[in-house]
């Protein structure tokens, strides 16, 4: 008998649509990250280290690749025969279809879903961000406190604060206020959009919020505000480590070039907590008598015959002898071409960067998207 | 190709360990790691795989640690299937059973009964090529042979394949027999170990053989039963691998930096499949310098590297010079060492300062998970 069930429900139907370029075919969450990762991969391998057995993945926004990525979860070991993973797109019933409208209604729609697994907690997850957490320790804390709900928060410098849920606490954690995207925010932790809540208690709000014709039907928004209301009892818990939300363009290739930064906070090569991903059986990468590769991170299949500097590479790139590449993130099976010289770039999928082309300066500020079309500045 | 088996045995593969020295003291040859994240015998099995086999049995011989290890449930392989999928079969250990291919293949008899099959592709995973099977089976089926021998021409001016196995043939190209060349030829016909049977004629042999109890491995049985059969052979021309001992293991490794050899095995035939191990990227740091190598995933890389083969997870430290060598698995190579002409096996390691040097005839090995120290 399993004691404590966690069912976790991630959320990957976001768009992203600040990510531009990045996201015009696929989600967010499969947005391809750190040298071999999609975004979601982060909370995937999060919650198979945290050992939760079942989880399901909501999807809405252009879902192929992420269906493709996902399959039946085997790289995360979810392809099990008690529990694992199900995909749980929208779908129509008796009274029409719906897609889902909020985070708070795309859990409310799947009830049937979480009833029959029955669980006694429900983590709420979001495909959106790069971290590494051990759940079980929110859920320790959870059950400490005895709370309804508990909200994992982090620190964020003060000026970025107004672009968060901020939660204000009394001195034992216990949420006194939500205070969504504030001017004039009263601290700076800000909820990272990962909620433990108690199933029962849970259930009866998503009924309510949706029986709610004013509603956004958002945890955020509506949700959680209205429990705090009702004086259900909300903690939060403070989250140490690496977390972004890679919302922008800016902030995707930062996040990239964090992990060639020295003192950078993400260790990717802890064994103890492997981020994993489907495997494109790819050979070793190989580098040249002519390449130059310093401070950067290579993939698989690669073949670097020119100079990479600062740059994080995805799978199965050509870079041919004279080429060079500084500050970039290339993403998988492009070719940049001899004579070329990408500085500062996010080169795209498949993207080929001709012979003697020149994008960006050394430290000119702006970040290239590259696509097949030519390149953008941000 | 339908209606074959796919049959991977060492042959006498088992009596060359010894020429490995310490890489093959608790492993197969098949199982040495090769070309960064491989083990040989995935070349095998994905090249049956990638050929539309889905019955891949696997005679292991005594080390089968690491084979169940690699190999599990053939996963990696989409061999992981409700029917068919891989069989493994370690030796049996009663008094009173023989030993060598030929028993192993008879023990197995109702592995052969219950295959729908009626083909049989059969492969000692020492050899190493990208062989285009459609085309040897497609000539196998339309000849209507017993057998089909694989082999390739060889100009062996050095002396490099002496004791391989050769096809002895007329002048019409009819196969004759197998014997063992001496270095007496410019040009010998190599056989590569891949042989296509009637399943029928295999089970027929490998019978007679046990009851005349002439032959250990299944070469011998069909030397001596050369004649009842229709015998025919097809020329394999691509690139091809023989890995007997520890210097041709080391040399075929570093061939994969030539990049027609890689592109050819890792590339023409399909995907290699191998176990994966959901490693990182290679991180390079700002004083590495990497010259002419093949760098598997998860490596920090913070010293110079020059014609090497570096396999999963490994370390260079700073100051350290790697040339020609070869470092499996999780080794590591400490501040300001230097290795030269080495092969150090999975977890080894080389302290900080220490200086290691092969010859580039005869590669030194450091043993797995051995810690050299300057001390």
């Amino acid at each position: 008998m399993v004691e404590n069930k966690v069912v976790a429900m991630l959320l990957a139907g976001g768009q992203g649509s600040r990510l531009k370029a990045l996201t015009r075919k696929i989600a967010k969450p499969a947005v391809p990250f750190g040298g071999k990762y999609r975004i979601i991969d982060f909370a995937l391998s999060n919650a198979t280290n945290s050992r939760i057995s079942d989880i399901g993945i909501l999807t809405q926004y252009k879902p192929f690749q992420l269906n493709t990525h996902i399959g039946i979860g085997q790289a995360w070991d979810y392809d099990r025969n008690v529990g694992g993973l199900r995909v749980l797109p929208p779908f129509t019933s008796e009274d029409g279809g719906r897609w889902y409208t909020g985070t708070a209604n795309a859990i409310f729609e799947n009830i049937d879903y979480l009833d029959e697994l029955n669980p006694q907690y429900v983590l709420i997850l979001s495909g959106d961000h790069i971290y590494k957490m051990d759940y079980r320790q929110l859920l320790k804390e959870h059950q400490e406190k005895g709370a309804d709900v508990t909200i994992s928060v982090i620190e964020v410098p003060w000026e970025e604060a107004p672009r968060f849920g901020i939660i204000n606490t009394d001195q034992d954690n216990k949420i006194v206020e939500f205070d969504e995207k504030p001017k004039n925010p009263k601290n700076n932790m800000a909820s990272m959009g990962i909620y433990m809540f108690n199933w029962v208690e849970l259930r009866k709000y998503l009924i309510k919020d949706s029986k709610n014709p004013n509603s956004e039907h958002d945890f955020g928004k509506n949700v959680l505000p209205d429990m705090l209301n009702d004086g259900k009892k909300m903690y939060s818990w403070n989250f140490k480590g690496y977390w972004k939300d890679v919302g922008t363009i800016r902030s995707y290739w930062e996040a990239n070039m964090d992990l060639i930064d020295p003192d950078n906070e993400l260790n990717m090569y802890d064994k103890d907590w492997r981020i994993y991903t489907r495997n494109r059986n790819l050979p070793p990468h190989y580098l040249s008598r002519s390449s130059k590769v310093r401070n950067s991170l290579i993939n698989e299949g690669c073949t670097v015959k020119g100079e990479v500097r600062n740059s994080v590479f995805f799978s199965d790139i050509y870079i041919e002898k004279g080429a060079k590449i500084n500050n970039s993130v290339v993403l998988s099976d492009s070719i940049v071409e001899a004579g070329a010289e990408v500085n500062n770039a996010i080169i795209l999928e498949g993207v080929t960067v001709k012979k003697g082309d020149k994008i960006g300066e050394e430290g000119d500020g702006n970040i290239y998207v590259v696509t097949k079309k030519g390149f953008t500045i941000e | 190709m339908e209606n074959c088996l796919g049959i991977i045995t060492m042959g006498s593969m088992d009596k060359q360990e010894s020429n490995f020295g310490p890489l093959c003291k608790k492993r197969p040859i098949y199982m040495l790691p090769f070309g960064g994240r491989y083990r040989l015998i995935d070349f095998t099995i994905s090249n049956m795989v990638n050929h539309g086999i889905s019955t891949v049995a696997v005679y292991t011989g005594d080390k089968i640690r690491s084979t169940m290890d690699h190999l599990g449930n053939g996963k990696p392989w989409d061999l992981n299937r409700r029917f068919n999928g891989l069989f493994l079969y370690p030796p049996l250990h009663n008094s009173s059973s023989r030993k060598g291919e030929i028993a192993e293949l008879y023990s197995t008899l109702d592995f052969f009964n219950n295959a729908k099959d009626e083909n049989v592709l059969l492969i000692h995973p020492n050899y190493l090529g990208s062989v285009n099977l459609k085309e040897a089976y497609a000539e196998f089926i339309e000849k209507d042979s017993d057998m089909t021998l694989i082999y390739k021409k060889k100009v062996d001016p050095w002396g490099q394949y002496v004791n391989c196995d050769k096809l002895i043939m007329d002048k019409n190209n009819k196969f004759k027999n197998i014997g063992i060349n001496l270095g007496t030829e410019q040009e010998f016909n190599m056989y590569i170990g891949m042989i296509l049977l009637k399943k029928k004629v295999l089970l027929e042999i490998v019978k007679k053989a046990i009851e005349d109890g002439e032959s250990t491995y299944l070469k011998e049985a069909i030397i001596a039963y050369k004649h009842e059969y229709k015998i025919n052979t097809y020329e394999f021309k691509g690139h091809i691998e023989v890995i007997n001992d520890l210097k041709n293991f080391y040399d075929a490794n570093l061939n994969l930096l030539s990049k027609e050899i890689s592109q050819e095995l890792f590339f023409s035939g399909g995907p290699v499949f191998t176990k994966t191990k959901d490693e990182p990227s290679t991180f390079y740091s700002e004083d590495s310098q990497v010259y002419n190598s093949l760098v598997a995933n998860g490596c920090i890389i913070e010293g110079t590297v020059e014609n090497c083969i570096v396999f999963r997870g490994v370390k260079i430290g700073k100051n350290a010079i790697v040339k020609n060598s070869i470092l499996m698995q999780k080794s590591v190579v400490h501040d300001n060492a230097i290795v030269v002409n080495t092969i150090m096996d999975k977890y080894s390691s080389i302290g900080e300062g220490l200086r290691i040097t092969g010859n580039s005839s005869m590669p030194y090995v450091v043993e797995k998970s051995k810690e050299l120290r300057k001390d």
